[in-house]
Formats: structure tokens, sequence, C-alpha cells
């Protein structure tokens, strides 16, 4: 092989890396990725039931209960609307009623969802900025919580 | 009175990092006094440092920083460690390894001293910056306005040893990059140079890499067996700007080779510099600013992220922009044949840049979306496993046989027999693949790994004779860690495949059978700790009647920030790990998870194996 053919080789297998990886990303982003929402965002867009989302608010007071052993049940709230969550598994350490909490899963109907991750607050400071931007949007804002 | 000694000292190494910048017109000063500045610069700064340790450990509550991250009952090691356990005291940290890196360079370098200096300007630049930052947005010296008895205490999940010793590894490992930064620089500004910076880049470059794969590795680690971070690897935002720095310096390092071939691209090694330490200052950005959503993040605030957006644009723009208008004009024919180490390793730049490139893209694609479209979204692991893995492939493909190829050639010694054992390979994994559950990424996964293992072995074997001297273990050595990734390689293939999960209601005295063994729940009790309340379920493992250990999943109260937190229990073992989470009781009987993680010690070793290859390269023969 001559040494430009080698070349011209070596820089179309860049070209074909490069290609592969944007149409790998493209495809993916389209694919992956999950939209994370209020509760009163849920109800306001139509959000298909085939699709992953996130929800994010406040755990509801006295909404926690206990189904099972491992079976839980209550309701995610940004002191509007509120989603009713079904969740099956081992909740977070920091999961209690009253903090933040943000839920992962598919949609039953339009008011509950069946979670398959649940997230709570990581520390007494901490909340997702989204959720915190949300919730001083409606006046929620703990002054508190820094 | 400690706090008021702290923050005079930190004041102090700042101004002398000041005197340092001035121009020789203005200040001249022999290279004998530029020196003596620069390392009391270091001493003082690392002694403000040591006065925060010290405020920690004697529980100072006058201090604001003492106030909210410690508490008196706390065991002595979290009070140390609660030093850079939250924000402002970990930057503190992080400016007190940029000048310990310059200082170690000063000692080192053989450079001579004209270039010496401009090195330790802009490494004491970059002190300053970060210095002003700490200084005005995150002092770790303010002073409590009123007057306590007891702290607030530090947040119980971080009240581990391993708390100790991943981020200060992590960030020997992200600092490290300034000073090949702070090298590349100066090589931009100084003309007419022989080969010493890049001796030194290469050094100093691995040194870091090195580093910041031990501070990965750690993190990893403390994620596997704290619950809710979701496993050794999560493809969270934190984890995703670990990552890049690491791919970039990896592709560092490996262009740094090319001088053995006398191949170097000057252009290149100043370029992935540049980009490895703004990496890392981004990295520091998104995690601190509070941009991204994440896990691992704690209390952010929004002033210090713009702070910290400006440092990130002055450096990088301005390393950026020197690079354009001094870039190294020196004409270096590469010696590019379809299969030769120079073009294996310019493919492997390539991919490398392109998986930078895309895991950047991931992690930023949701802030992109909300300021465009004002909709929120999160991007996890599944397209980081989708594209980012394939990407990666036909590098792993060609790690296996790169370090055996020659610079001038095309020719592979004794090609037959790299090609015979490929396919005798493929045919035992296949069929291995048919009979076990098949996969297809855990076929690829599995290919892939013993593969480059099996390749590395026999390139050592044909081309070097053994023999004990630490001559034959350099020579081996990029075969050594390519090893290591291999070994990696089947373990994150075995352990995020073939895991299997298993939740039971089980009752003290019960028994249940996990994978043909058995685990018996002995008891339960409470015990009492230093500063928290600790409740362990004692399950014995039984395997063929025979008790082979006892496994303590638990929980821990801790009463100072009445929190709860769940600590796993796990079997290690060379070839599977059991992991059990305990979960809800009602009426004694308690819910808990086991998982049958095969294979997941082949992570930990491969990342050993990475780590004492580098090791290797850096000392002396």
């Amino acid at each position: 092989m001559s040494l430009r053919f080698q070349r011209l080789i070596l820089i179309l297998i860049t070209l074909v890396m490069f290609s592969t990886a944007l149409l790998l990303i493209l495809f993916n982003t389209k694919q992956n990725i999950i939209f994370f929402y209020t509760p009163t965002e849920l109800l306001e867009n139509n959000i298909s039931l085939d699709k992953k989302v996130r929800i994010g608010g406040y755990v509801k007071e006295s909404s926690f209960t206990t189904k099972s052993l491992n079976e839980y049940e209550f309701k995610i709230t940004d002191n509007a609307n509120e989603i009713l969550v079904f969740y099956e598994g081992i909740l977070p350490d920091l999961f209690r009623e009253g903090q933040g909490a943000v839920v992962e899963g598919f949609l039953n109907n339009k008011n509950n969802i069946i979670a398959s991750i649940v997230y709570a607050k990581h520390d007494e400071n901490y909340m997702p900025a989204s959720i915190k931007k949300e919730l001083e949007k409606n006046n929620q804002w703990k002054k508190n919580y820094k | 009175m400690i706090s008021l000694i702290g923050f005079f000292s930190l004041c102090l190494s700042t101004i002398f990092s000041f005197v340092l910048l001035m121009p020789s017109s203005i200040l001249y000063m022999k290279i004998k006094y530029f020196l003596f500045i620069f390392r009391s610069s270091t001493i003082l700064v690392c002694i403000s440092f040591l006065s925060l340790i010290l405020a920690y450990v004697t529980s100072d509550f006058s201090n604001f920083n003492v106030f909210q991250n410690s508490h008196s009952d706390k065991p002595l090691i979290y009070k140390i460690t609660g030093a850079w356990g939250n924000h402002e005291g970990s930057i503190l940290f992080w400016i007190c390894m940029i000048s310990i890196y310059g200082f170690l360079y000063s000692l080192i370098s053989k450079s001579i001293n004209d270039f010496k200096i401009i090195v330790l300007k802009i490494q004491s630049a970059l002190f300053l910056i970060f210095a002003l930052f700490v200084i005005f947005t995150s002092n770790p010296f303010l002073v409590n306005s009123v007057l306590v008895k007891e702290g607030l205490g530090l947040n119980p999940i971080l009240q581990d040893p391993a708390l100790a010793i991943h981020p200060p590894v992590l960030y020997l490992g992200y600092v490290g990059f300034s000073l090949v930064f702070s090298i590349a620089i100066a090589s931009l500004l100084r003309d007419n140079l022989d080969q010493e910076w890049i001796r030194e880049t290469r050094k100093w470059s691995m040194i870091s890499w090195g580093f910041l794969t031990a501070g990965i590795a750690l993190g990893s680690f403390w994620a596997y067996y704290e619950l809710g971070w979701g496993g050794w690897w999560f493809w969270d935002p934190v984890e995703n700007i670990s990552l890049m720095p690491w791919i970039a310096g990896l592709a560092l390092v490996h262009s740094l080779l090319m001088i053995r071939g006398e191949q170097v691209i000057e252009k290149w090694i100043v370029f992935l510099s540049i980009l490895c330490f703004s990496l890392s200052i981004l990295g520091t950005f998104l995690v601190r600013s509070g941009i991204l959503t994440s896990v691992h993040s704690f209390a952010s605030d929004a002033s210090r992220g713009l702070f910290i957006l400006l440092i990130f644009f002055l450096t990088t723009g301005f390393g950026f922009l020197v690079f354009l208008i001094k870039s190294p004009s020196k004409k270096n024919d590469l010696n590019l044949l379809l299969i030769n180490k120079t073009s294996a390793l310019l493919i492997n730049n390539i991919l490398m840049m392109i998986a930078v490139l895309t895991i950047l893209l991931g992690t930023i694609y949701p802030i992109i979306i909300e300021v465009l479209t004002n909709t929120r979204i999160s991007v996890g692991g599944p397209y980081f496993n989708s594209t980012v893995l394939p990407i990666l492939l036909p590098g792993f493909l060609l790690m296996s046989i790169a370090p055996a190829l020659s610079w001038q050639t095309n020719k592979i010694k004794k090609f037959k027999i790299y090609v015979i054992s490929f396919l005798v390979l493929s045919c035992i994994v296949a069929l291995h693949s048919y009979f076990t559950n098949f996969n297809s990424w855990g076929f690829i996964g599995l290919i892939l790994s013993t593969w480059i293992i099996i390749a590395s072995i026999i390139s050592i074997v044909l081309r070097y004779k053994f023999s004990p001297t630490m001559q034959y273990i350099k020579s081996i050595n990029s075969f050594i860690a390519h090893i290591g990734v291999g070994v990696m390689i089947i373990g994150i293939t075995f352990s995020s495949i073939y895991q299997k999960e298993y939740n039971f209601n089980i009752a003290v005295g019960e028994e249940v059978t996990v994978d043909n063994q058995v685990l018996k729940l002995e008891k339960i009790q409470i015990i009492e700790e230093k500063n928290y309340q600790s409740l362990k379920a004692n399950f014995s493992l039984e395997k063929k009647d025979r008790i082979i250990s006892y496994i303590e999943p638990g929980k821990n109260y801790y009463p100072v920030s009445k929190m709860i937190t769940t600590e796993a229990g796990i079997y290690h073992d060379w070839f599977k790990d059991i992991y059990i989470t305990l979960g809800n009781e009602n009426n004694n009987i308690w819910f808990i998870r086991v998982y049958i993680n095969p294979l997941v010690s082949f992570i930990w070793f491969g990342f050993f194996i990475m780590i004492f290859s580098s090791v290797i390269t850096v000392i002396k023969k």
C-alpha cells in the first residue's frame, strides 16, 4: 500500500468514528432523556403514559402510608397540585414527610405514578436547583433553607 | 485566635503571590529571593489550612465554619476530615495544593531558571485567583456572630473513613493538572526550548492522572457501599465531570508517549494540557454552583458559581488565547502508516476526545435545554451507556495490540500467533455465552477484556526476556496498564450484567437460600457508639453446612442531626460480593434486599493495576 493510501484510510476511519458518535448522540438524546416536572406542570401538559418522567416537590404531610413491608404510597405536592406515588423498595434514608423528594417512573394515569426510584433531599441545606426555583416562584420556599 | 492566625497567613500568602507576579521591570528579583517568596507563600497557606484543622480538632465554635460542620461529640478522625468535608474548607485545601505543587516543582525541576520562574509565576497567578475566591466568597475563618457551646454537626453520610482519603486524593489529581497547565503555558511564552518541558509535563501529568484514578476509584468504592449513592458508577454529573479530565489526562499521557518515537506533536500536547485543567475547573464550577442536580452535591450558592465561572473563563480563555497567538510552529512530520504506533496513538487520542465531548454534551445538555426551552430534563445512565461505550469499543480493541506495534513499519512481529489466539478466544467466549444466558453486551465485554489481557500477555512473553529487574517492569509497563483495563472491564461486565437481586421478609432465626448459600438472621442488636446509635442485623452465611462469614447490614441513627443512614453489609469474595441492605420492620419481620454482584473485586483490582503502573512510570530507574 502506498503511503498516501494508508493516510487516506486513517482519515476515513476518523471520519467514520466521528459520524458514528454523532449519530449515537442524536439517536440517544431522543431516546434516553427523562423529562422533569412539578405536579402542576404534569397536570398541565399531556404526557404519554409510556414515557419515563421525574416529578419533584415535597412529600405531603400525613400522606405517607405503608402498604406492606416494602410497598409505600405517598403524595408529592408543590402546594398547588399533588400526585399520588406508589413505590416498592427501600426508601432513601432522608425520605420523610414535609421534605423535598424526586420520584422517577412511569405514569399510571394522569394523577398517579408507579415510581421505580425515589430520591430524597441530600442534606439539610440541599435542594435541587430546579425545584427550588419553582417553589420560589410559588412563594412556597422556606426561607431557612439556604 | 487560631482562626485569626489562619486568616492572617492566608492573606499574607496571597500578598506574597501577588508580589511574585510583578513584572521584572518594576520589581527585579534574583531567583534566590523569588523562590524564597514562593516557598514561604506555600508554607503560609499550609499554616492557614492547618490552623483550620486545629480549629476543628479543638471544636472552636467561635469559627462559623466549625460551628456549622462540627460537633464536639464526633470522633477525632471526623473532626479532622470535617475540615474539608464542606465547601469553604475544601476550597482552602484546593489552593493549598496548587501552592504545594508549585513548591514541589521548584524543588524537583531541572529546567533553566528563566523557564522555572515563568512556570511558578503562572502557578502563583492561579493561586492568587483561587485565593481571592476563598477570601471573598468562601472564607472558612468567619467569626460566629453568636456565642454557642455546641456545633451543628457534620452530615452523617459524610461520617465515613473514606472522607479522610477520597477528597484529598481526588484533589491531588485535579490540582495536579494546574501545574501541567502552567508548564504548557510557559512553554508557549518562551521560545527556543529544549525538550525538557515535555519530559516534565510527562512526569507531572502522570502523577496527576495516577492520583485522579485513585481518587475516582476511592469515590467509586465509597458509593458502592454507601446506600443511596447508586452503586459504584451512576453516571451522575459529579461522576461525569471527574471522568472528563481523567479521559483527557489519559489522552495527554498517551500522546506524550510519542516522545519516544520522536514523533511528538507539541501543539497537541499543549492543547491537551490546557484542556485537562479547564475541565477540572469546569467540574468544580458545575458542582459548586448548583446548576446541575446531582445526588452527590451539597449546599451550593449561586454567587460562588458565578465567581468560579469567571475563574473558568479567565484561565481557560487566557490559556487558549496564548495557545492561539503563540502556538508552536515547529513542523514535525509524522510517520503515519495504517497500523503503526503513531497512528494507533492518534486514533486513541481522537476516540478519547470524542468520548470527552459526548460526556460533556450529556452532562450540560440539561442546562442548554432549560435555557432554550424552559423544560427540565435529566440525562442518565442509559444515554451514557449507549453513547460512550460504543465510542470506546474500537479503542479497547486497539489497545490490545497497540503497545506491540512498531514506530517505523506497519508490520507486527509474529502476527499469526495473535490472529490464531484471537480466533480461539472468540470460539471459547462464544461457546460460553451460548451455554450461559446470552447477552450481547456481556459477549462484547467478555471478548474484549479477555482479548486485551491475552494479547498483552502474548506480547510480553514474545518480546521481552523475563528478568526480575526494574528495567524489565518498566519496559512491560504499558502492557501491565492495559491488562489492568482488561481486568476492570471483566469486572464491569459481570457485575452489571449478571447481577442478581432477591427480596425477602425475614424474622430472627429464619433462613433463606441465595445462590446455593444459606443466609440466617442470627440476631438484631443495638449498639451505642460515640455519636450515633447503631442497629445491626447479624446474618450468618453458610455454604455446605459450614459458616463461612457473618454479614452485618444495619442502620445508624445520629441524634445530633436526627438522621438515619443505612449501611449495607457486604461479604467480599474474589468472585462475588453478597450485598445486603436492611429495610423496614413490622411485627419483628424485616424486609431485606440481597444482591449477588459477581466479580466486583475485579473492578477494584483493575484500578489497582492501573495506579500501580502509573507509579512505575513516575519512579526513576
